[in-house]
């Protein structure tokens, strides 16, 4: 009895001190809060004060982070949010309604549009998938097309000094080291890019059931997975011989990590890495691109181009809830692929702006948008 | 409701003057009419919860059941198919190409990782109790228990988020090589053969369960094993037994009842744990490990994984309906299971789950 009551005086004695710290915790915020509300509270009496939400992907994050900070200091009656948290949930939840914006390296599928029929992507941004890996030595890019990387994925080539990878890259110094390929835990745009690399490469051994943004990865390999490109670079460089599929905006994060960065070979057969020039020259091969925006930029047979480019998409509704809603949301589209091109924005993550013809297919696409 | 009670109820009492109490005898039946039907509302609420949640499962995941058929428990496979793909209508059931749902890697992970947590919480969680009332001194005792039970109410993410940095990458670097490389090669322990992995995989999703159901199984132990009367214990250390034969021929058969009932709570919490597992199992849907480093998945954990594709997938939803269907009858049948195991063991000596 005594024990309980001496147990319950503790336990009285320790929710004192959670108060104080949910107390310390509620008046940091509410005095950084109070700094910022007069500005915020004007803002909203102004005028109609919009929310724009956005989540999605974590290759865009990056990028919708500077566009976030830069557009709510211009505009200050349209508050925009964002998060990243892969593509699948930004698809997912712009088709829901949870958000306004769902950002995708993906273009809508057929099986999403045949579920939402009301949803539109619009391009904003060209990006590219690197592929990453942790091997001690290895000073120059190493080079892989498709079939190896196919290989290494579904388990059949185990370690760095494999013949296959060998073959590929003469003069490297491979060690006997057992290869863990990384791939991400939750439905990616990135897995889906990376994905329909290997089934363009070879469609024998990478099937185009296994392509998509949630895979069933063969069991062959030592895999690991990982959550949001940031996991990505985190797991890889824990571990010695990972192998991973990172995004471009990741590059400056991914030569911190020390992970070198792969040259992957085009449809002509040619290595190349995501430069500047390889991605256009990659862009230029493809032809026109359709009405709806949506176009796979795989595996281009440009020589220079860089094998595993996309744009990065905004998902939104058509049909918008409110005019207000509708008109905030118009002119921020409209500005990310305007100003937001900017190369102070883009080339701080490696993106490529839009080219004229793919402008005013999005162009069209943000008119396209009503209440 | 509250109304027709007190009319049944003081109808009798009203007549005969002698069993009518002065004043008030009215809201007394009243309120005791009203606690009836509350007590009633709640006693029944949960079961039509249950009832409810199995109905709007079922309702839901019929055209996945008629989709997938026996293959859901038969098959390895577990693709949403060509998402960018036409759409097929087979038989009124719209799916995308090339899809397969087989849960069978899902089934065999939950389970093989509840077993390897309970395989290694029970005996550690039932040695923690002897010891803490048994053996150490008060005070001491009375601290443990206490971080004891802060443990349990540690949230399960940040007992991944422990198991995803530290634990596992600890485990494969230091621990796993060396049985890997040691483990004798003998039904059962060459499981433990092959690659150790990298931290993430079904060794250690065992391993992060057990840690989450110690505290439960524990807590709950250490309380049976107070309840224990003395005079046993007391006859047993007169007969000359030593403290171990004690617990091993007089408090542990007194409670075993009781220890069978605490580890059906465990074993709930791990079929059911999902944030932690998903965040350590390493996320292979078609993957039944064959040893036990490899990288697996649980049912929770690909529900709460893949629900985002789930949704935007024609058949996605209708599938995840069915899988949380068979987790929760996996559940219910540990549940039952365990009763009758209860029921078995304790015979008609001691009462039914005793000390619970």
């Amino acid at each position: 009895m005594a024990k309980k009551i001496r147990m319950a005086t503790a336990a009285a004695a320790m929710v004192p001190l959670a108060l104080l710290a949910a107390a310390c915790g509620s008046s940091g915020g509410g005095s950084s809060s109070g700094s910022s509300s007069s500005p915020s509270a004007a803002a909203s009496s102004s005028s109609n004060g919009v929310s724009l939400t956005e989540t999605g992907s974590t290759l865009v994050f990056p990028l919708f982070g500077a566009w976030q900070t830069a557009y709510n200091t211009d505009v200050t009656d349209v508050t925009i949010t964002g998060s990243g948290t892969g593509s699948g949930t930004g698809i997912a939840d712009a088709a829901t309604g949870t958000v306004t914006m769902g950002a995708s390296d993906a273009y809508l599928s057929s099986s999403d549009i045949s579920q939402y029929p009301g949803l539109i992507n619009i391009p904003v941004a060209v990006a590219s998938l690197m592929v990453n890996y942790n091997v001690p030595g290895i000073k120059k890019p190493l080079n892989f097309d498709g079939k190896t990387l196919a290989g290494i994925y579904t388990g059949k080539i185990k370690m760095w000094n494999d013949p296959a990878i060998k073959a590929q890259n003469p003069g490297q110094n491979l060690p006997a080291l057992k290869i863990t390929t990384l791939h991400r835990a939750e439905s990616s745009g990135s897995t889906f890019l990376f994905t329909s690399y290997l089934n363009a490469q070879d469609p024998a051994d990478w099937p185009v059931t296994a392509v998509g943004t949630t895979v069933s990865w063969p069991s062959g390999a030592a895999a690991q997975a990982e959550t949001g490109s940031g996991g990505m670079v985190t797991g890889c460089q824990s571990i010695k011989g990972c192998i991973a599929y990172i995004g471009i905006s990741y590059l400056s994060k991914t030569q911190d990590a020390g992970l070198g960065e792969a040259a992957l070979a085009n449809k002509a057969g040619k290595f190349t890495q995501p430069t500047s020039d390889a991605i256009s020259a990659a862009l230029a091969s493809f032809g026109t691109i359709p009405a709806s925006g949506s176009q796979s930029l795989i595996n281009t047979s440009d020589p220079k181009g860089y094998p595993i480019i996309n744009y990065e998409y905004m998902i939104v509704k058509k049909q918008q809830a409110s005019a207000g809603v509708a008109d905030a949301l118009k002119a921020f589209l409209k500005w990310t692929i305007t100003d937001g091109a900017d190369p102070k924005f883009l080339d701080a993550v490696g993106f490529e702006p839009l080219p004229d013809s793919v402008a005013t297919v999005s162009q069209n696409l943000i008119s396209s948008i009503s209440s | 409701m509250a109304t027709s009670a007190p009319a049944a109820g003081p109808g009798g009492g009203a007549g005969n003057p002698l069993l009518r109490r002065p004043g008030g005898t009215r809201s007394r039946f009243r309120f005791s009419g009203f606690i009836r039907w509350a007590g009633l509302g709640g006693a029944i609420i949960p079961l039509l919860l249950l009832a409810f949640i199995l109905i709007v499962l079922l309702i839901e995941a019929i055209p996945a059941i008629k989709f997938n058929g026996l293959t859901f428990f038969t098959g390895s496979t577990w693709t949403f198919g060509a998402q960018y793909g036409q759409p097929i209508d087979s038989g009124g059931i719209v799916h995308q190409p090339g899809e397969s749902f087989g849960a069978l890697p899902q089934i065999v992970g939950t389970l093989e990782s509840s077993a390897i947590a309970l395989i290694i919480g029970i005996p550690v969680s039932v040695g923690a109790a002897l010891m803490i009332v048994e053996r150490l001194p008060k005070r001491l005792a009375h601290t443990l228990g206490l971080f004891l039970e802060m443990l349990a109410g540690v949230p399960s993410v940040v007992i991944g988020l422990f198991g995803a940095l530290t634990f596992g990458p600890f485990l494969a670097h230091h621990i796993t090589p060396w049985i890997a490389s040691h483990a004798p090669d003998v039904p059962v322990l060459s499981f433990f053969r092959g690659d150790p992995g990298q931290g993430q995989g079904l060794l250690t999703s065992g391993l992060i369960l057990a840690i989450m159901i110690i505290p439960i199984v524990a807590s709950t132990t250490r309380d049976l094993i107070r309840g224990v009367p003395i005079l046993p214990r007391e006859g047993a250390i007169a007969l000359g037994m030593s403290d171990f034969e004690c617990a091993r021929r007089v408090t542990l058969p007194w409670i075993s009842t009781g220890i069978v009932g605490a580890s059906v709570l465990g074993l709930g919490r791990a079929l059911g744990e999902t944030i932690a597992v998903a965040m350590v199992a390493g996320g292979n849907l078609s993957q039944i490990p064959s040893n036990i480093y490899q990288s697996m998945d649980t049912i929770a954990a690909n529900i709460v994984q893949n629900l985002d594709a789930a949704i935007t997938n024609p058949l996605g939803t209708r599938t995840y309906a069915e899988l949380a269907l068979v987790l929760l009858i996996i559940t219910l049948a540990a549940n039952i299971l365990a009763r009758l195991m209860v029921r078995r063991v304790s015979g008609t000596a001691l009462p039914v789950g005793r000390g619970l």
